[in-house]
């Protein structure tokens, strides 16, 4: 339960951050929410691959 | 719009204007602007003095490295002379100086002080940082005024909103900056997204994630959302905590990402005033 709150969190954060990211580069409400969500499956993609590296470095290093 | 004169209009425009930025006014005096300069340096002397008969040497517990006693020389030397490293306190120079210079005690009686919780301390240490806070948008105004000058002349046009102006309304309400620059979607956008996070950071802490008594360090990064760190300064920042929140670190991370993303939207209000004076070419933007 904790484990699903944290991820829904994050990636509620992730999207909130993305768009004030994106939200440099368009001058308007709705071109900025349009560039939001790719980039935040973007960055989603990338945290996926990430925690995947973290643990095949603990499999390889430390063990399960 | 401007035609830029300026063989190198990314050019900085140095050291000496840089390090002017922290004495509030100076900027001013020197761009011949005799009133404004008196104004910055007045108001943000007042605010920090506001803050300062409410927290007194407590502000010297929450300087980003402590000078006590086990703490290097240099930092204790530079402490007792006015240079204490509190954050934003600092950029406005003469305010935090005159704070330390008026009541450092580095003595254990002295530490001991310092410790001791005062009434009214959160408010009075958002009234301190902000005017912190304060000296930087006048730095910022002055940054623009000369750049102004050198880039556009004489005759440079009025902008739609004064830059530093716009950072400083995004700061105290996200989204304002935008707004008054005419991006009002925008700025809506932005300011939900900013407010989102730190009302979900205060949310999942009961409260207590925006606190400067017991997360100093993270607060430096939490105040960069002005109006979210006044809210928890004046409502959930002297509630009492009896035993610490399961998720007061999930909360305390994102009211303090909260304040970096405004940070960005701060800049972003900046630019955009900016850009209506002196626009970016494609070339650039892409580069």
């Amino acid at each position: 339960m904790s484990l699903l709150f944290r991820c829904a969190v994050y990636a509620i954060v992730l999207f909130l951050v993305a768009i004030v990211v994106v939200g440099q580069r368009h001058a308007t409400a709705k071109d900025t929410l349009r560039a939001a969500l790719p980039r935040t499956g973007r960055w989603t993609l990338w945290s996926a691959a990430l925690v995947g590296v973290m643990f095949a470095l603990e499999a390889a290093f430390i063990g399960w | 719009m401007v035609m830029r004169s300026n063989p190198d209009p990314s050019r900085g425009l140095g050291w000496d204007v840089f390090l002017a930025g922290f004495v509030p006014g100076l900027m001013q005096f020197h761009l011949g602007q005799k009133s404004r300069a008196i104004l910055a340096l007045v108001s943000c002397l007042a605010l920090f003095f506001a803050g300062w008969v409410m927290v007194g040497e407590r502000l010297f517990y929450w300087a980003l490295v402590t000078p006590d006693e086990s703490g290097s020389p240099a930092l204790r030397f530079a402490a007792r002379y006015g240079l204490l490293l509190t954050l934003p306190e600092l950029l406005n120079l003469p305010g935090n100086a005159i704070g330390a210079l008026l009541a450092w005690d580095g003595s254990p009686s002295g530490e001991r002080l310092w410790r001791l919780p005062r009434a009214m301390e959160h408010l009075g240490g958002f009234l301190t940082a902000a005017s912190g806070m304060l000296a930087a948008f006048w730095s910022a105004a002055g940054h623009w005024d000369l750049r102004r000058r050198r880039d556009g002349g004489d005759d440079a046009p009025a902008p739609i909103a004064n830059p530093a102006l716009c950072a400083g309304l995004s700061w105290l309400v996200p989204g304002l900056g935008h707004a008054r620059a005419g991006q009002k979607d925008k700025g809506l956008l932005l300011g939900a997204a900013v407010l989102a996070v730190f009302a979900l950071g205060l949310l999942v802490s009961h409260g207590h994630a925006c606190d400067r008594a017991t997360a100093s360090v993270w607060w430096i990064g939490q105040n960069l959302c002005g109006g979210g760190s006044l809210f928890a300064a004046l409502i959930t920042g002297p509630l009492h905590m009896e035993s610490a929140p399961e998720h007061l670190s999930l909360g305390v991370v994102l009211c303090t990402v909260s304040g970096l993303m405004n940070l960005v939207v701060m800049v972003d209000a900046f630019s955009v005033a900016e850009r209506s004076v002196f626009p970016v070419k494609l070339s650039e933007a892409t580069s």
